[in-house]
C-alpha cells in the first residue's frame, strides 16, 4: 500500500515534467500561442512542448470561446485523449462566456461539458500569464490535485447530460 | 465609365423609367426592384458587365412587415459597385432563386435560407444544413428572436454557493 501511493507520486512528479499540449485553436486566443512557445518567452524550457495528434497529447488547451459545433469536435478530440490528461481554459469565453455570453450558437461554462484542471483568466491573457498558469498547473499534477480525468470517468452520466443538453441527442452524428 | 453615363446607359436601355437609382459614392449606386423584375433586370446587368456576384444577404425590417433581400454586383469593366435590392413579404418568404444566372448563389441562397428562413424556388438546398447543427428554434438572425434567453436555455451556468467551491471538485449525485 505505502509503496502504491509512493510509486503514485513518483509518477505524478515525471508526468508534471513532461507535458505535450495539444492546441485546439478555437477561438482568438490562439494568437497569443506563437509568442509563448517561440523564442522570446520559449515554453519548451518548462517542460512543455506543442504535440500534433491528440492520442500523443496531454494537455488540450482550448483558446478561447467554443461554438456548439466546435464543441462536438472538441469532445470526440478529449475521448481520443489518453489518460492522464487535462483540459486548460484560456481565455474568458471559457468561464462564463465571456463577450459571446448572449450568442446563440456559443457554450457559456466549459466545465459543465469537460472538466477543467485550470482556468487562465483574461481577454486575451498574455504570454506572462500562460506561463504563470502552467506553472501553476505542473504544480497541480505534482501534488494530484488535478484529477479532472478521474472526475470525467467516475461521473460520465452527468457530462454526458450536459453535453447532450447542448449538442441534441445524436452527439458523435450530426443527424 | 462614368457613375452617370452607367445610370444613363442603364435607364435607357433597360426600358422602366420608373427606376430611381441612388449614389452612395462615385463608384458605387443602388436600386430598388420590384419583386417580379428581378430575374429580367440581374440578367440584363450581367449582360452589360456586371458579371460578379459578390453577395447576396437579406435584412428584416420588422416593422414594415418585410424582409429586403440585396444583391451586391460589381463590373471591373465599368468600374462600378451596384447594390439591387427587393422586397418581400415576411409572412411566408418566397422569391425566385438566381442560380441559373450566377451559380455560386447557390451557397449564398443557402446561407440565407438558413439564417432568415427566406425560401428560394429553384434552390435544391432550402431546409438543409449548413452552418448551424440540429438547430431547434426559428432562424437565428430574425428579429423576433431572442439570443440571450435562448443562450440562458440551451447553454446554462453552474451555480457555486460558495465560490471556493470551485477550488475542490463537487461530487455530483
Amino acid at each position: 500500500m505505502y509503496t502504491k501511493k509512493l510509486m503514485e507520486k513518483i509518477k505524478n512528479i515525471i508526468r508534471g515534467h513532461s507535458l505535450f499540449m495539444l492546441h485546439y485553436c478555437t477561438g482568438c486566443g490562439a494568437i497569443e500561442l506563437p509568442p509563448t512557445m517561440t523564442s522570446r518567452f520559449d515554453m519548451e524550457r518548462l517542460g512543455i512542448a506543442p504535440m500534433a495528434t491528440p492520442r500523443q497529447a496531454d494537455i488540450l488547451l482550448i483558446t478561447g470561446y467554443l461554438s456548439a459545433k466546435t464543441l462536438r469536435r472538441v469532445i470526440y478530440t478529449y475521448e481520443q485523449m489518453q489518460s492522464p490528461k487535462w483540459v486548460v481554459g484560456f481565455g474568458s469565453c471559457t468561464i462564463n462566456g465571456g463577450i459571446y455570453y448572449d450568442s446563440y450558437s456559443t457554450i457559456n461554462e466549459l466545465d459543465l461539458y469537460l472538466p477543467v484542471d485550470l482556468y487562465l483568466a483574461g481577454c486575451m491573457p498574455r504570454p506572462e500569464a500562460i506561463i504563470n498558469g502552467f506553472e501553476r498547473l505542473i504544480e497541480k499534477i505534482e501534488n494530484g490535485d488535478a484529477d479532472g480525468w478521474k472526475h470525467y470517468k467516475q461521473n460520465r452520466e452527468w457530462y454526458k447530460k450536459n453535453q447532450k443538453q447542448a449538442l441534441g441527442d445524436s452527439l458523435y452524428t450530426t443527424r | 465609365m462614368e457613375q452617370k453615363k452607367v445610370i444613363e446607359k442603364i435607364s435607357n436601355e433597360y426600358g422602366i423609367k420608373k427606376i430611381k437609382f441612388k449614389k452612395i459614392e462615385n463608384q458605387q449606386f443602388k436600386v430598388k426592384i420590384n419583386k417580379k423584375e428581378i430575374i429580367n433586370f440581374l440578367t440584363y446587368l450581367k449582360n452589360i458587365g456586371f458579371w460578379q456576384l459578390s453577395l447576396i444577404t437579406a435584412v428584416d425590417w420588422i416593422d414594415n412587415n418585410q424582409f429586403e433581400i440585396v444583391y451586391n454586383l460589381v463590373s471591373w469593366e465599368l468600374e462600378q459597385h451596384i447594390i439591387v435590392k427587393t422586397f418581400i413579404p415576411r409572412e411566408n418568404p418566397r422569391i425566385t432563386s438566381i442560380i441559373n444566372i450566377w451559380p455560386v448563389a447557390k451557397y449564398y441562397e443557402w446561407d440565407v435560407n438558413e439564417y432568415f428562413g427566406v425560401v428560394f424556388d429553384g434552390n435544391p438546398n432550402n431546409g438543409k444544413e449548413l452552418f448551424l447543427e440540429n438547430w431547434d428554434d426559428k432562424p437565428p438572425m430574425r428579429k423576433d428572436f431572442d439570443p440571450l434567453n435562448y443562450s440562458k436555455e440551451k447553454f446554462p451556468e453552474k451555480e457555486y454557493k460558495n465560490f471556493r467551491m470551485k477550488r475542490k471538485r463537487e461530487v455530483i449525485e
